[in-house]
């Protein structure tokens, strides 16, 4: 009965991408200079700020192991385009500080699980000093095991759990079920353990459930991690110019399409025409201040607007077909011309070269920059600082946790090091090899080197592509570029943790913009449904979000 | 299968009035009745054992689950406690909270619109096909060509439904490769994939695509028990092709017909689980949502086990209902059914 692949929510299938690359914010986070502490409400709802959170976050030692080749600015990644020598390596992890622990891991896998006892997995274990049981689940119905194993009692000693699964009362198993590290990591008892210290402030702040510091942060980029890519070849030998505003996209749309040689404009783009309209982020960063009170993205007219945008590509027989039956993939349907623009996570980029430049060495794809729907500055809302996160079992013993600490500094090694060319590419000889300057993954490297180690944390983020240098240098630049417009929203890098009796309030949303896009219900169905949002609980919510905004003051600043 | 016994008798008979093997059936109930208990379980001790692996799944899988029905009536959160049972005891009690909120919800009226309409379209447009086609194959004469036609109806029975839909997407979505012949050919492409106004026909097709070839087993085998004397005796007395099957071939697959049909209107609503919800994201909710894919997105996906367990109770008396009154109907028409009184 297990539903397959096609039927998971798209939301979570566009994430899924996203891991497979670690990520961070640039520069340090601003220090919350919030006023009170905590907030109302039963002990898991609310949000930790003030004091309190203060004592809990951990120090901030950042690592002076590598210089990047391109350091990080405007909250993007650093990005390396060289990849040293074996025998050049920075050593992050001096002294092995595993004590062989034996440690139960459930974690999302986007991929073949490569089963016990394979090289990496071997190395990785002896290098850590732990020995990991993975139990790995598929990443696209995650969710739904989550829930399940969280319920029962037999929860491992360590759980992954992505962002985008923190839906209905799983943060209630957070609360309930996770240890609090506090006593292991808060203030300078980090620094026993320097790759974690290294970890920016802001990633540990969403790390925080309950009041808390429960999760151990994989870090994110401040710059949205969702990308509007074109065939950067294909525009240049037909001619097409990048658009800057939203008329000038659906005139190019018309260009290109051309659905008799298989050819259409785009994907589904309601992704960026949120950034194009400027709408507000998702739950719980969905609220703006208009003259002292609180809109939600539901609300706002650029929401709308959006909506309707997107949906005119569609009503135009813009989209390419499989995107409307949500079925496929679109990074292929992409590489091989039959649409000329998506949008994905930016991670893709190399994704896609790496495939095509096999046997395309002409393969070239680009980023286009946001803009406001009308040719201005765009409105980009800064994204969470980390989005990912692995849990310890609060039945775990102190030396189990010790040792999931001492793995996770070990995971968080940043790249340029010993420990992180040996998570990321395996054993030399056994999984890649190095020749002039690039790194190549063989056959066994692809098949048992991917995400698995860095859920448990990774550093701050970086973009490390030595093999497609122009590939690293032109992320890094996009997100340079977009990170100039960043503007934080509401309540920005707080874990906030909604009464629980409002968690479902919005679930029915996404369901409806994907109908409204595509021409099923009609954009008045909206405002019903924003004016039954209201009633059954959305005002109570904007209550609740004021005495919390009155507690901890704007964080946006 | 139980049906041989069925479809002796009916061999004996065929066209007699079915009251009269009820009769006789009924009387050996009566007999049966008159040993002690005791005597009986000793008699059938064997026929016992054989059920009891069956006996405990049922209890361990369809029993025991059954009293997690109590969450309906609670504000059931299962990581409060260590395990399942606990967290029932320490969950609240709401009441009917739950039920009286299903009744407003606009998106259960929704699915069970959506339910209805899909079992009805199966029973009137799948139900026939098995019973059409069983009639097609057994009219090959030369077993060669029955058993290649039988390999080739039945093959699909076993593609999961993500095959099938890839396959169905593959020549019929909107850049499939009919929509694509059409284009190059200068006519309009079309999208049968995504139009929610047809989805419902969609998944029937589907449906008769992937499981009509195995259904005409069932009706294979009822038509393989009838004695060819019965269709030379008629022959000799005039009767065309057409009245062969009226008279001889048609009342042998009554039996079964009501039999399965009984069992289909108990199973009204559940219409296919895993192809819907492989599906729903291609035309929406509002075309596709069926109770049992509302129970999952409501209890699994969004954490709500509550409210989902409140639905998935109503649904199974619901379909308990259904299932009587079939029956009933199945007595009435002097059938079977599932059980006797």
């Amino acid at each position: 009965m297990t539903p397959n692949s096609p039927s998971a929510p798209s939301r979570r299938r566009f994430l899924a991408s996203s891991v497979v690359v670690a990520a961070a914010v640039g520069g340090g986070m601003p220090l919350l200079t919030a006023c009170g502490g905590g907030s109302g409400g039963s002990k898991n709802e609310g949000a930790t700020t003030g004091k309190k959170l203060k004592d809990i976050l951990p120090a901030y030692v950042p690592s002076k192991a590598v210089t990047p080749d391109i350091p990080s600015r405007n909250g993007s990644a650093d990005g390396f385009t060289t990849a040293l020598p074996a025998d050049q390596l920075a050593v992050s992890v001096p002294k092995k500080l595993g004590k062989g622990s034996e440690i139960s891991i459930m974690a999302p896998l986007w991929g073949t699980s490569p089963g016990e006892g394979n090289a990496y997995w071997t190395a990785m274990d002896e290098a850590a000093g732990v020995k990991v049981k993975w139990q790995n689940q598929d990443g696209n119905v995650y969710g739904q095991k989550l829930g399940a194993v969280l319920a029962s009692s037999a929860v491992p000693d360590a759980v992954v759990v992505p962002g985008w699964e923190l839906g209905g009362k799983i943060p209630s198993a957070i609360a309930n079920k996770f240890a609090d590290l506090g006593p292991y990591l808060s203030g300078d008892k980090v620094k026993a353990y320097p790759n974690l210290a290294a970890i920016p402030t802001g990633a540990w702040q969403r790390g925080i459930f309950a009041g808390q510091l429960r999760g151990l942060p994989m870090p994110a980029e401040a710059t949205p991690n969702i990308t509007p890519f074109y065939r950067a070849d294909i525009f240049e030998e037909k001619g097409y110019e990048v658009p800057t505003t939203t008329q000038e996209f659906y005139d190019l749309c018309k260009e290109i399409n051309a659905p008799k040689s298989k050819v259409w404009a785009c994907s589904d783009m309601t992704w960026s025409a949120w950034v194009f309209f400027g709408v507000l982020p998702e739950k719980p960063y969905y609220w703006k201040l208009v003259d002292g009170k609180l809109v939600n993205r539901y609300e706002t007219p650029e929401y709308l607007e959006a909506l309707e945008w997107s949906r005119s590509l569609y009503s135009a027989g813009f989209v390419h077909p499989d995107a409307k039956a949500e079925t496929g993939d679109m990074r292929t349907t992409f590489s091989s011309g039959n649409v000329l623009m998506y949008n994905a996570d930016i991670s893709d980029w190399y994704a896609a070269t790496a495939v095509q430049r096999l046997d395309k060495p002409d393969f070239r794809m680009g980023a286009m920059d946001f803009f406001a729907h009308d040719g201005g500055d765009p409105v980009i809302y800064e994204a969470a600082p980390s989005n990912i996160w692995c849990f310890v079992s609060k039945k775990a013993d102190k030396q189990t946790i010790e040792d999931i600490l001492a793995l996770a500094n070990f995971t968080a090694a940043p790249y340029g090091s010993k420990e992180q060319r040996l998570r990321a590419y395996g054993l030399e000889g056994t999984h890649h090899t190095l020749k002039d300057g690039v790194l190549v993954k063989n056959e066994q490297g692809n098949n048992e080197v991917f995400a698995t180690y860095e859920y448990v944390a990774t550093s701050k983020p970086y973009r490390a592509y030595p093999d497609y240098p122009d590939v690293a240098k032109g992320v890094i630049e996009w997100q340079q570029r977009q990170g100039a417009h960043l503007k934080k929203p509401l309540f920005h890098g707080m874990q906030i943790q909604e009464p629980n009796r409002y968690t479902e309030l919005n679930a029915q949303f996404e369901a409806l913009e994907k109908d409204i896009v595509r021409g099923r219900k009609k954009v008045s169905d909206m405002q019903q449904q924003v004016s039954d949002w209201r009633t059954k609980g959305g005002d109570k919510l904007r209550d609740w979000y004021k005495k919390l905004l009155d507690e901890t003051g704007e964080s946006a600043s | 299968m139980s049906l041989s016994t069925d479809d002796r008798r009916t061999q004996g008979s065929p066209a007699s009035p079915p009251a009269d093997k009820d009769g006789a059936a009924r009387g050996q109930v009566r007999v049966s009745t008159k040993v002690p208990l005791r005597h009986r379980l000793r008699r059938d001790r064997t026929l016992l054992l054989m059920t009891l692996p069956a006996m405990l799944l049922l209890l361990v899988f369809a029993y025991i689950p059954l009293a997690g029905n109590v969450v309906a009536f609670q504000d059931y959160d299962p990581y409060i406690a260590d395990n399942a049972f606990q967290a029932i005891m320490q969950s609240p009690w709401v009441g009917l909270e739950w039920f009286q909120q299903m009744v407003n919800d606009r998106l259960f009226w929704s699915a069970l619109g959506n339910t209805l309409t899909i079992f009805l379209l199966q029973l009137t447009l799948f139900f026939p096909v098995p019973v059409l086609l069983a009639l097609f194959i057994n009219s090959f004469v030369r077993p060669r060509v029955r058993a290649v036609a039988q390999a080739i109806l039945y093959l699909p029975h076993f593609f999961s439904w993500v095959l099938v839909i890839t396959v169905f997407q593959q020549m019929f979505g909107g850049a499939g490769l009919i929509a694509q012949t059409l284009r190059e050919n200068g006519y309009e492409g079309f999208d049968l994939m995504t139009d929610p106004g047809l989805f419902k026909f969609l998944i029937t097709f589907e449906m008769i695509w992937k499981d009509a070839g195995w259904g005409v087993i069932v009706f294979l085998a009822a038509l393989a028990s009838v004695s060819t004397e019965l269709y030379e005796a008629s022959a000799m007395d005039g009767a065309n092709r057409w009245r062969r099957m009226w008279h001889v071939t048609l009342p042998a697959l009554r039996p079964v017909v009501a039999l399965l049909l009984v069992l289909q209107v108990g199973n009204a609503l559940t219409v296919g689980f895993e192809q819907i919800l492989l599906q729903r994201t291609a035309v929406g909710p509002g075309a596709s949502e069926v109770l049992d894919t509302y129970v999952w997105n409501v209890g699994i996906t969004n954490g709500g086990f509550s409210y989902a367990a409140a639905v998935g109770i109503v649904k199974g008396i619901f379909g308990l209902l259904l299932v009587l009154g079939a029956n009933k109907v199945a007595h009435l028409m002097g059938e079977q059914g599932v059980y006797k009184k």
